[in-house]
């Protein structure tokens, strides 16, 4: 299962990958906010109602997010077991931590 | 003192004489009607006349063609009928050059000239002898038919008698009834006054004669006249029923014994072949197709871009329209979100208090950030500042929800952090997908004591004899995020006259830059300004965001006054 999705003025490009019975792995590009999440929201839960219990988000190529994104984020992490952010570049990596949710999110270096 | 400094926009005004009168707008097309032809007539006009000159220069180039080409056949074809002459000239050379060897012997003339007389074209119709001295007697003997000119004695012995005189062949002219013919005379040069040849022609019937068709001159009409005027009486021949030769026609003149003979010609079948002659034509032709295709082509590229002008007008009224409604929308959104903010702070003695709002660019729907400053027991203030995740009136509800009920804590003398541990119950991330950063702090105007609880929020600056810092507290999670969480909070004493200034991220946060650069900036451009607290909040949202930020900003701030 394998899709592009997004639209160009929204600068952001996602694809959502299930590799593996339990696994799936959300790959982020782009300036994520408020206007462009829907979709994503709306894709991962399909994923999430079949049984997916780890996630790994990549979001090696996130410009930008802002606080719903890392909202949406934060309720993956708490509907899954085993939850990822994968990679976050040190723009995210900061905002992710003024925010007290280093640990939540499980921001890998 | 307090006060609270906010930026209110007058609701986008709605006037009759806003809206884009549409007369006028339908007005503009129509001026510019009438230059939707000028181009495409221009055009065609520029075409036709191009394809004019074209036709012109190629006819005339065609003629001029023609006629060099006409030139150069009728002096071939007159050098080949000067070659005839000598033929003519050497039979008669030899039969008067034996009359004169012989004393007007007149069988041998009979003799040499029988074989060529008879009515063969190349044959002559007769050939005579005379003496020169004795024209008037008539001719001593003859060959062949009575030779014509035998019947007036008067004209013969006068063109015989120059004839004798003359060295070269004689030519008489064109001698009618009965039968068309040619006169030659010619008597020996180096013997004056002795014998006289003379000849007669036969030339067809009506003087007509067409060319051979293999004949390199096959296609072209021609006559040949005696003598240097090409006059329909000196007509010797022609292939033609009618004269003049149709235009254009050259003509030729050469010498022809004591006179000349002209050629005329002109040519039946253009003799550059035929592309030369229907170049004109096909240029006219095709020229003005591609005249009319041109015009009708810039025609409708015309109208076209008149209806691209009209398209881009309506476009225009629509965006203005669009503009006026989205400034109506955020005035709306302002409103609202005013209306969900304090409207005074409390007045404490010991400190101030001042506050912002400020919506982002983009904001025409309502933010989720506030501010509260809480007047807890006339000594202490509750500073609140706060953003929940996402924008609208969902954003908008839970805020005045948690915002109300810290009230509702506070009022309870709950501290900041039993404040943000129990109001973590109002949001579930996983439910609403929002969660909320709050900051709590509940300032002591007396003590100078600060007692900040952060649940994920930005820390608040303190600025205090122009040095500023952040003050550095516990960080727990945002609200929604985890219930049940319980939250710290962290005691700090300020020095006198310090000020402490707490924000959401709109303030500091700009696409593609580490949020450290942004807290850096505002940290510089805090201890920068040494002015009034609402003049200072003023200065760090217009320096901070550029007067562009594109999230909302809410910025609230104490400050001691001892």
């Amino acid at each position: 299962m394998d899709e592009l999705e997004g639209q160009p003025d929204q600068l952001i490009s996602f694809d959502v990958v299930v590799d593996g019975d339990d696994h799936a792995t959300v790959r982020i590009d782009g300036e994520l906010d408020m206007s462009g999440i829907d979709p994503l929201a709306a894709r991962v839960d399909q994923v999430l109602s079949k049984g997916i219990t780890k996630l790994t988000v990549d979001v090696r190529g996130v410009r930008f997010a802002d606080s719903s994104a890392i909202a949406l984020w934060v309720r993956w992490a708490s509907a899954v077991d085993e939850f990822e952010l994968l990679e976050p570049p040190p723009l995210l990596r900061r905002v992710i931590g003024a925010m007290g949710l280093a640990d939540k999110l499980g921001a890998t270096a | 003192m307090s006060s609270v400094e906010s930026v209110r926009r007058p609701p986008a005004a709605r006037r009759a004489g806003e809206v884009a009168d549409p007369v006028a707008a339908g007005a503009a097309p129509r001026e510019r009607s009438a230059g939707v032809y000028w181009l495409p007539v221009a055009t065609l006009i520029i075409g036709l006349l191009v394809t004019g000159v074209l036709v012109v220069v190629s006819h005339s180039q065609y003629v001029s063609n023609e006629k060099r080409l006409l030139g150069l056949r009728v002096k071939d074809a007159a050098s080949l009928l000067a070659e005839s002459l000598p033929a003519t000239e050497a039979s008669m050379a030899a039969a008067a050059q034996q009359a004169d060897d012989t004393h007007g012997n007149v069988q041998r003339f009979e003799q040499l000239v029988t074989p060529q007389v008879g009515t063969k074209p190349t044959q002559w119709l007769t050939l005579s002898l005379w003496k020169a001295g004795a024209l008037g007697n008539g001719p001593l003997a003859v060959v062949g038919v009575a030779p014509k000119l035998a019947a007036s004695p008067a004209v013969a012995s006068r063109f015989l008698g120059a004839a004798a005189h003359s060295p070269t062949l004689n030519v008489i002219g064109l001698l009618k009834a009965p039968s068309l013919r040619i006169g030659y005379a010619f008597a020996n040069p180096t013997q004056p006054g002795g014998y006289v040849v003379y000849g007669e022609r036969p030339l067809p019937a009506n003087r007509q004669s067409r060319l051979q068709r293999t004949s390199q001159f096959a296609g072209l009409d021609y006559a040949v006249f005696l003598g240097k005027e090409p006059s329909e009486q000196n007509l010797l021949l022609t292939d033609r029923a009618r004269l003049p030769l149709p235009s254009p026609s050259a003509s030729e003149s050469v010498a022809y014994g004591n006179t000349n003979l002209t050629l005329a010609m002109s040519s039946r079948v253009p003799l550059a072949g035929t592309l030369p002659k229907d170049l004109p034509w096909i240029i006219a032709v095709l020229g003005s197709l591609l005249t009319i295709a041109a015009a009708l082509m810039t025609l409708r590229l015309t109208q076209r871009r008149r209806g691209a002008e009209e398209l881009a007008g309506r476009l225009e009224v629509t965006a203005n329209e669009n503009e006026r409604l989205y400034a109506e929308q955020r005035g709306i959104a302002q409103t609202l979100q005013h209306a969900l903010l304090p409207d005074r702070l409390p007045e404490l003695p010991g400190i101030q208090a001042s506050a912002r709002y400020e919506a982002g660019e983009e904001g025409v729907e309502i933010g989720g950030d506030w501010y509260d400053v809480i007047d807890l027991d006339g000594r202490r203030l509750l500073l609140v500042v706060g953003d929940v995740s996402g924008h609208g009136l969902r954003a908008a509800t839970t805020m005045a929800a948690l915002r109300y009920a810290i009230r509702a804590y506070a009022a309870q003398n709950d501290g900041p952090a039993e404040i943000l541990t129990k109001i973590s119950r109002l949001v579930n991330v996983s439910e609403s997908g929002q969660l909320a950063t709050v900051l709590c702090a509940t300032v002591d105007t007396q003590a100078r004591q600060l007692s900040l609880t952060s649940a994920g929020h930005l820390p608040p600056l303190l600025l205090s004899n122009g040095d500023s810092r952040y003050l550095e507290a516990e960080i727990g999670l945002p609200i929604g995020v985890q219930e049940g969480i319980v939250y710290r909070s962290t005691t700090v004493t300020v020095p006198p006259e310090a000020t402490v200034v707490a924000f959401t991220d709109g303030l500091v946060e700009t696409r593609g830059e580490n949020l450290d650069r942004g807290l850096e900036r505002l940290r510089a451009a805090a201890s920068s300004h040494d002015v009034g607290l609402p003049e200072l909040l003023g200065r760090l949202v217009s320096e901070m965001g550029n007067g562009h930020s594109q999230d909302d900003i809410a910025i609230v701030g104490v400050r001691w006054t001892s």
